[in-house]
């Protein structure tokens, strides 16, 4: 309440600005920190949410003005009126260059932008006849009266500032803005479990970019006199780039903060700084600020400051509670009829090892099927596989009798697949119930602009919270969790893809007796509520009370399959495996590992 | 002009280009960092040969070798200072400590040798060797020449030495490095000076042949992150391929299209090759084992 009277007293001030003083000089200061503020918030979306770092935001800046500038001109409108298009058309560059993050990471994405803002600068001083070339661009004198001063070009950019704090406040909460955090955090990971990194990323960097490019109209307008050298200007880019570090990367207010610190910082550089030495001596003082800025602050104002405040959520009283499977769970999809999941004639080589040697297996329909054997013997590489994590040499996987052997991990999620990891991988930087309400088995573009921890997701994701006995925990940091807590979360963010087979490694692996116990529970009822599993795992107690039919394998390829006790008899097992002294009911502790 | 005299351009361009390169794909490829001061780096070095050659009338080229020496230090420093500890925070802190550094260098660079273009031009400038029928400028020649002895001997020094292997032991995993009882910060702080060190002949390349002024380290950032972003990330052969490509593409253009649009060839290159064939010309498979070289 008191931050929502804050942020209304902070407009109020900044509207009456103008009719109250009549300072050109405070008016023009204010109107750059907008501009500067608009950028470092659109940057921050791409660069603080989903982490891939621009360094060509203030191409954007360019691209608006140039657009409005010559549609003005040509059209003999107000720059005003076209400054839409600017953003339109930053908007659309932004979708062209996002393809070069399809397959790859950050790297390449710094590489791009900073080469897009090259390239535009080139392009635009040598086209001369669109652009005017190194003669620069006339834009048309503003019509309104002179006692106007520079009010609408002010109110423009202040109202475009208040939206790029209410887009960035939205993508924050969204569905859209919590897969960009995950993706930040671990982006193979967010691929498995539903969220299309490649859309997510070119929605970011298109969002990212419009209302810099409207932005950049309106400051076209306000300079009046376009030239390549300023629109397309890399130390533009680094203004932005220490904004939003120094106000904090992945926060809703911190850029504005950043912008509104930095820029008055420049005025006073520009004002007191003469001679042909001050753009050096500019580069070599804001150059050493990033620098320092990066080393010693950089995670940025905001973020420390909340980390002073924040107290770690304490609850080492709350019990595991028990609950049911969730109806929307227990009605969900299922593998009905004969098998849920086939794998034929799987080869995976890394190098000169086969870690799979034509393994074929299968998975009937509403069993919990065991997929057992030595250290190396390939069953995370057949998970890997499964999931799409990994190309195969050879071989075929088909999941509810789809053949999916050519999708990616996203569209195996859709098809109905969930899968655990070994060692457990959440988002550290969301909270428990983020981690699972980010998950998703299926995409819809009006569902990535919903609020993803209230309404109906919000309300799925704490139902299975509550299934899985975390209900305590929603507010909690996952990396505040421990070991067993986070395996229970990361089988909760599984669910909430509605999986109809699921396959869990090593669940059981260092995780206490008593959660091993309920772990089976839950696999109990979640199987009898229609689920299909697969699970690798060493602890053979765990396997023989609970999995049936379990398969073997070793160097990569089968080498037993069927009901436990059958197996646990087979002499090869017992020799490849399980050792000639192996006994279930001799040995209750199971000391097979 | 002939085809063939627009490859012998491009070919002897290449060359230079390789070695620019060299140095900050091996730093891509053993620490993962994008060092957006290279381009500085060599500018730097453009300087240096320069103001000694200027001063002393020595060969450019000859004051190359001498400055790679003191580029040794400077990478040294620049590592101990910045990229170490930025390296520390993370990956995207320690790209942006070296744009940091880019960007406050080239300021340095404008306060301490002006904002005018320099080039430092020795006797053989603009005189060249005709074989059959075919110009070959001498100072591209012998730039040309000395940028391939001092890549073999880089890759001599990375494969047939014990410093050399502990580099790329720390590669290819630096705990594993750390646990046969390598000194994984020492063989970082080495690795980064070597390839620093790149720029000192690099530079001295430059300044004969091509103007400079400080802000041309963009330009040149630019164009080694085309010819690594060509041949692969990381991968030492396929930077040679990039900058070959990239050099005997220039020339095209120059010859061909216009001069204006030659400096744009290496940023369209970046964006299309990222677009269209993210993992380079040479493919994933020699990007792995070049990361390892």
């Amino acid at each position: 309440m008191t931050r929502r009277l804050a942020v209304l007293a902070g407009v109020a001030v900044l509207v009456a600005i103008p009719p109250l003083t009549g300072n050109i000089w405070i008016q023009n200061l204010l109107i750059l920190t907008f501009l500067l503020a608009i950028m470092a918030s659109g940057w921050n979306i791409m660069g603080g949410y989903a982490g891939y770092i621009s360094l060509g935001h203030s191409a954007f800046i360019g691209v608006g003005a140039y657009t409005a500038g010559i549609l003005a001109v040509r059209w003999e409108v107000s720059p005003f009126l076209v400054a839409p298009l600017g953003g339109v058309t930053a908007a659309m560059l932004a979708l062209v260059l996002s393809l070069a993050t399809r397959r790859t990471r950050g790297v390449a994405f710094v590489i791009v932008t900073f080469a897009m803002l090259e390239l535009l600068g080139i392009v635009v001083s040598n086209w001369k006849g669109l652009t005017g070339g190194s003669n620069g661009l006339l834009m048309p004198l503003p019509t309104w009266a002179v006692e106007y001063q520079n009010w609408p070009f002010y109110y423009a950019l202040l109202t475009l500032l208040a939206l790029s704090v209410a887009m960035t406040a939205w993508i924050a909460r969204s569905k859209l803005g919590l897969g960009l955090v995950a993706i930040r955090d671990d982006e193979d990971k967010a691929a498995g479990i539903g969220v299309r990194t490649p859309v997510y990323k070119a929605i970011a960097f298109m969002a990212s970019a419009v209302l810099i490019g409207v932005a950049g109209a309106v400051y076209g307008y306000y300079v009046s006199f376009l030239d390549t050298s300023a629109m397309f200007d890399i130390a533009l880019s680094m203004e932005v780039l220490l904004a939003a570090l120094l106000g904090g990367r992945g926060t809703v207010w911190g850029p504005l903060l950043g912008a509104f610190l930095v820029q008055p910082l420049i005025e006073l550089t520009n004002s007191t700084l003469g001679g042909e030495d001050a753009g050096a001596i500019r580069l070599l003082l804001f150059g050493g600020l990033l620098l320092a800025v990066a080393l010693l602050l950089p995670r940025g104002l905001l973020p420390e400051l909340a980390r002073l405040r924040r107290r770690r959520v304490s609850r080492t009283g709350a019990r595991l509670a028990h609950a049911e499977v969730p109806a929307w769970l227990a009605s969900g999809r299922r593998a009905r009829t004969g098998e849920a999941l086939v794998v034929h004639g799987l080869s995976k080589r890394f190098g000169g090892v086969r870690a799979l040697d034509d393994a074929s297996f299968s998975a009937p329909a509403g069993s919990i099927t065991a997929l057992i054997g030595p250290n190396g013997s390939g069953k995370t590489t057949a998970f890997n596989v499964i999931d799409g994590t990994y190309g195969l040499d050879a071989g075929r996987v088909e999941l509810l009798g789809e053949d999916v052997t050519r999708e990616g991990p996203t569209r195996r999620a859709f098809a109905g697949l969930g899968r655990t990891y070994q060692l457990p991988r959440l988002f550290g930087s969301l909270s428990v119930l983020e981690n699972v309400a980010v998950a998703s088995g299926s995409f819809s573009w009006s569902g990535l602009g919903r609020i993803a921890v209230s309404g109906e997701v919000g309300g799925r994701a704490r139902e299975l919270l509550g299934f899985v006995g975390l209900g305590e925990y929603v507010d909690a940091r996952a990396s505040d969790l421990s070991y067993g807590q986070r395996k229970l979360v990361e089988l909760a963010q599984v669910l909430m893809l509605d999986p109809a087979v699921i396959l869990l490694d090593e669940p059981a692996a260092g995780i206490n007796p008593t959660l091993v116990e309920r772990l089976a529970e839950l696999i109990r009822a979640l199987n009898a509520a229609g689920k299909t599993f697969v699970v690798v795992e060493h602890d053979m107690q765990f396997v023989l009370s609970l999995c049936d039919p379990v398969i073997v394998l070793s160097r990569g390829a089968v080498i037993a399959a069927g009901p436990p006790a059958a197996v646990s008899a087979d002499p090869v097992v017992l020799d490849a495996y399980l050792g000639a002294d192996f006994a279930v009911e001799a040995d209750p502790i199971g000391s097979a590992r | 002009m002939t085809l063939a005299q627009t490859l012998i351009f491009g070919v002897l361009t290449g060359g230079v280009y390789a070695l620019m390169s060299a140095g900050f794909t091996l730093i891509f490829g053993v620490m993962r960092v994008i060092n957006l001061a290279h381009g500085l780096l060599l500018v730097c070095a453009a300087y240096l040969t320069w103001s000694l050659w200027e001063r002393t009338g020595v060969d450019p080229l000859l004051l190359g070798c001498a400055i790679s020496v003191v580029m040794y230090g400077v990478g040294w420093l620049l590592y101990r200072t910045v990229i170490a500890r930025a390296q520390r925070i993370d990956a995207e802190i320690a790209l942006v400590a070296s744009f940091a550094v880019a960007v406050a260098g080239g300021g340095l660079l404008s306060l301490v040798w002006g904002t005018e273009a320099r080039a430092a031009t020795p006797s053989y400038f603009n005189t060249s060797f005709e074989v059959f029928g075919l110009v070959v400028p001498r100072a591209q020649l012998y730039a040309c020449v000395g940028a391939v002895a001092l890549l073999v001997s880089l890759y001599a020094l990375l494969h047939a030495t014990a410093m050399g292997r502990a580099i790329r032991a720390c590669a290819s995993s630096r705990s594993g490095a750390a646990l046969v009882g390598i000194d994984v910060e020492r063989s970082m702080a080495q690795m980064f000076a070597i390839g620093a060190a790149t720029t000192g002949f690099g530079g001295a390349a430059l300044a004969v042949l091509y103007q400079f002024v400080p802000d041309t380290h963009y330009a040149w950032i630019g164009l080694v992150l085309c010819v690594v972003v060509l041949g692969g990330l990381g991968s030492f052969a396929g930077a040679a391929l990039g900058a070959l490509v990239l050099g005997v593409g220039e020339a095209l253009t120059a010859t061909y299209v216009d001069t204006r649009w030659t400096t744009a060839v290496p940023f369209a290159l970046i964006i299309v090759v990222l677009i269209v064939r993210p993992q380079g010309l040479l493919g994933t498979r020699l990007r792995i084992e070049g990361s390892t070289a």
